[in-house]
């Protein structure tokens, strides 16, 4: 059997690497895929949902990262869960948070890992089944040898 | 609150705290930049140009000047393509904040591995090409003529047809209201004009002057001072101080803790700060690493030398099957110390903190970096920050990845509401608190056929990885890839030699000492692993070692062009005058090609480098001058690192603390270099890294030549070569 490790490291060694840039694996393309699974497809707005999060951050190694959702957190109207998703990092799918009314504000800070510059997306579902997003784009400079800045 | 410089050259006012400060080139100029990019900026062309009706051309850099003739060279192809008269030209940074807010429109302002200029060299040249092309647009609108029938030339834009000409500067208004065109086709470089000229560097007369600002110099009005002392041992936190001891001593205005290692004085005064600093009882947390040692951590490396757990950076065929069956095999063991960057100017930062702005002044090889770092300590949204960057006394990768003292600035301001601070390390506190070249080891196994033809070689690099220290989101499934910089399949770090077999892996050994990219990076050693290493391989097998070099060059012609040239020009296969002794070197890094022939002597154990010949093929060389003082300071810094570089790690901490300890070569030692520019074309290479790595390879080679001793750990220092 082989592993994903020994497989990509196999098909790094038969092909070659590019020393640069980084190793972000995602793409917009399976961010959207994620995204789909995580909506069941259905419509999502624009809307209710604030990602705070730098313009700019020096590494990535540690973003500060807020999400705050417009809810009055009931029974019958509250958020269920927020999902942050990265356009451009090995997984596009970085956090997940649940909540119940009981949670009593929507509103989750955390540090998130990026690994390059890319377009970081708040992702919100409702207790009606509904979803809403904000985006944010963030520049991860790098500096010196490897160069994604 | 906004920031004033008060600029005399370009004769206006830029922002307002600082009024009075005068400032020359590469002057920050956020405010305006900021204001105009909602309001539009009558004398902006595009973003890259400026042009005033005195004729003045004003480029705009993204790119930090530290030394390395970035900010000449990519005005050159600015230049080259806007057509304008290079006498009129001058410069100046757009601030980091101002490029947030227009959208990145200078792209990257990150200043490191030799890319400044063949990763901006595309845009920047379109950007001089539309700017002309808007110039030309704007005179032929005022002429009622079609734009194609008119030229420019140094400034001036003719239409021969009427016999008409006017001047950017008259046309610079009505210019900077067209649509920036796009597709503008750029020159064949053959038709060069400005670009590939051995020009003048525009800093040269400001530096000669001491006109020139650089981070440590800023004084703002009502300005504090600021010295700080951080834990020494390696991931040691501060325990306590005793403020009271100091408080009441001259110019002292605050004792903080600053993050959760460090504490600072504040005074009115640089020298109050540090002496207050030097009397002020403080107790260290040392944490795990109190007692580590270098023996400790060349034990914790080596061992990776033999291990299993290797990641695999290179392979081809397999060399350890080739070696097994070889008919006889070679084997070397070399080691490489921890290294300090040892910038001329230590680490620096001016900040200017309230709750809702925060401003610094630095010296940096990214401006964004420092302005993510600043906002950050700041507790503050980038857009309310600003930086203002500085030419570097010296930067050598350690202004660019790890901006540390820019977040103390921010965090020791923020005490002082208002009031800029500076914050400047001593020397003991740069030496102490370094992003270090990282420690590693290689062992080097070749296998030879009987007609003495490498069969397979086998290339384990054990020790540290820079990424998984700085980046480690950067790994590349548990690989570093810079970890083998010149091994590599292929980019820019590729293998430069073409073997039937070769194994390059990297068991990776991280010990707690931060480590940092160091002009050349790994290039540096692993050239002197590979390079000392054929030229053991060629001495077993009985061979010349530049014709065994070429041997394994066929696939790499510009390697071999290289190689060729600098034997030819150091006359390698003919005597060399009496005591001198040859040697070789040659690979390939940062996307360009690298050789060095290095002639030394050793009297009485001392070596003299007397000459090195080294060429370089960058692809394109925008200015062949800079080149040559580039690899010629490189040559400065490599040398060094080879001669004397070396910090050593005692009571979990570097014990290098000064230049007395961590010498750098002096002008008696330096050689003459002759530097061949050959460029080849079809590609953009880098520059100021590259060539610094065939130096020491070659100087070993030539002293292996010499005495017939192998050196295989550095520095030199520490062998005695009169035996």
């Amino acid at each position: 059997m082989v592993s994903r490790r020994a497989a990509l490291l196999g098909a790094g060694a038969a092909g070659g690497f590019a020393l640069l840039p980084g190793t972000a694996s995602a793409t917009v393309e399976l961010r959207d895929q994620v995204l789909a699974e995580l909506t069941r497809v259905a419509p999502v707005d624009t809307g209710r949902v604030t990602l705070t999060i730098p313009g700019v951050a020096e590494n990535g190694l540690s973003v500060y990262t807020i999400v705050e959702v417009e809810s009055p957190m009931t029974e019958a109207d509250h958020v269920r869960a927020v999902h942050i998703l990265a356009a451009n990092n090995p997984i596009a799918r970085l956090f997940t948070a649940s909540f119940t009314p009981a949670s009593g504000i929507a509103r989750v800070a955390t540090n998130i890992r990026l690994g390059g510059s890319q377009e970081v997306t708040a992702l919100a579902e409702m207790s009606d089944g509904s979803f809403w997003q904000d985006r944010k784009q963030v520049v991860v400079t790098i500096a010196a040898c490897v160069d994604g800045g | 609150m906004k920031t004033t410089l008060d600029v005399t050259r370009r004769g206006f006012v830029v922002g307002g705290a600082s009024a009075g400060f005068m400032l020359g080139m590469g002057l920050p100029l956020g405010d305006r930049l900021g204001a105009h990019a909602q309001t539009g900026f009558p004398d902006e062309i595009n973003a890259w140009v400026v042009i005033q009706p005195d004729e003045t051309v004003v480029i705009r850099i993204a790119r930090s000047e530290m030394g390395q003739g970035t900010l000449t060279g990519l005005a050159q192809l600015v230049a080259e393509e806007l057509e304008c008269d290079w006498a009129n030209v001058t410069t100046e940074y757009p601030t980091p904040a101002t490029n947030l807010e227009r959208g990145r429109v200078w792209q990257s302002m990150s200043t490191g591995g030799s890319r400044g200029i063949r990763e901006s060299e595309q845009y920047v040249r379109e950007g001089g090409a539309a700017a002309r092309q808007m110039l030309i647009q704007a005179a032929a609108d005022a002429w009622g003529v079609d734009a194609s029938e008119c030229t420019a030339a140094k400034g001036v834009i003719s239409h021969e047809g009427s016999g008409q000409s006017t001047t950017y500067g008259q046309v610079a208004e009505a210019a900077a209201k067209l649509e920036v065109p796009s597709g503008i086709p750029l020159k064949d470089p053959k038709d060069w004009t400005i670009a590939g000229q051995p020009l003048k560097r525009l800093d040269t007369r400001d530096k000669l002057t001491g006109k020139q600002i650089y981070g440590a110099d800023i004084k703002l009005p009502g300005m504090l001072n600021a010295a700080i002392r951080q834990c020494p041992i390696f991931e040691g936190k501060l325990a306590s101080f005793d403020a009271a001891e100091v408080k009441n001593m001259p110019g002292v205005k605050h004792v903080v803790q600053v993050g959760d290692d460090a504490v600072a004085v504040v005074a009115e005064r640089w020298w109050q700060a540090k002496t207050a600093l030097d009397a002020l009882p403080i107790e260290w947390d040392g944490g795990e690493h109190a007692n580590l040692t270098s023996a400790e951590i060349a034990a914790f490396v080596e061992e990776g030398l033999d291990a299993e757990d290797a990641i695999t950076g290179n392979t081809v065929g397999d060399a350890k099957a080739a070696i097994a069956a070889a008919a006889s095999t070679v084997e070397a063991v070399y080691a490489y110390p921890f290294q300090h960057h040892a910038t001329m100017e230590p680490m620096n930062a001016t900040a200017l903190w309230t709750e809702d702005r925060c401003e610094v002044w630095c010296p940096t090889q990214n401006g964004e970096a420092a302005l993510a770092a600043a906002a950050e300590a700041a507790g503050l949204p980038p857009q309310q920050c600003e930086v203002y960057k500085y030419h570097l006394g010296g930067g050598f990768g350690r202004r660019g990845a790890v901006h540390d003292y820019v977040r103390q600035a921010v965090l020791i301001a923020q005490n002082v509401p208002g009031t800029p601070v500076k914050l400047l390390w001593t020397r003991e506190e740069d030496m102490a608190h370094g992003a270090y070249h990282p420690i590693t080891r290689a062992k080097m196994t070749a296998g030879l056929n009987e007609a003495g033809e490498i069969t397979g070689l086998h290339v384990r690099i054990a020790g540290q990885s820079i990424l998984a220290g700085l980046m480690p989101q950067r790994l590349q499934d548990g690989m570093d890839p810079v970890t083998f910089q010149c091994l590599a399949a292929e980019g820019d770090h590729a293998l430069a030699y073409t073997f039937p077999n070769f194994l390059a892996d990297h068991a990776m050994r991280n010990p707690p000492v931060r480590p940092g990219f160091w002009r050349g990076v790994n290039a540096n050693q692993n050239a002197i692993y590979m390079e000392c290493f054929i030229d053991e391989v060629a001495h077993a097998a009985g061979k010349d070692p530049l014709d065994f070099r070429m041997s394994m060059l066929g696939n790499h012609p510009k390697n071999a062009a290289v190689l060729k040239a600098v034997a030819e020009r150091a006359g390698w296969g003919t005597p060399a005058p009496d005591g001198i002794f040859r040697g070789l070197a040659q690979c390939s890094a940062f996307g360009s090609h690298l050789a060095a022939c290095a002639e030394i002597s050793v009297t009485d154990g001392n070596l003299k480098i007397h000459r090195i010949v080294a060429a370089t093929d960058s692809g394109h060389a925008v200015n062949p001058q800079q080149i040559e003082a580039q690899v010629e300071g490189s040559f400065v810094y490599g040398l060094s690192a080879m001669l004397y570089g070396e910090c050593t790690v005692a009571d979990g901490r570097i014990e290098q603390a000064n230049f007395d300890t961590y010498p750098v070569m002096h002008i008696d030692e330096m050689p003459e270099v002759e530097t061949i520019v050959m460029p080849s074309g079809g590609f953009w290479g880098g520059v100021g890294e590259p060539t610094i790595a065939v130096a020491a390879p070659a100087v070993l080679n030539a002293l292996f030549a010499a005495t017939g001793k192998r050196v295989r750990s550095f520095p030199l220092k520490h062998h005695d070569l009169s035996a």
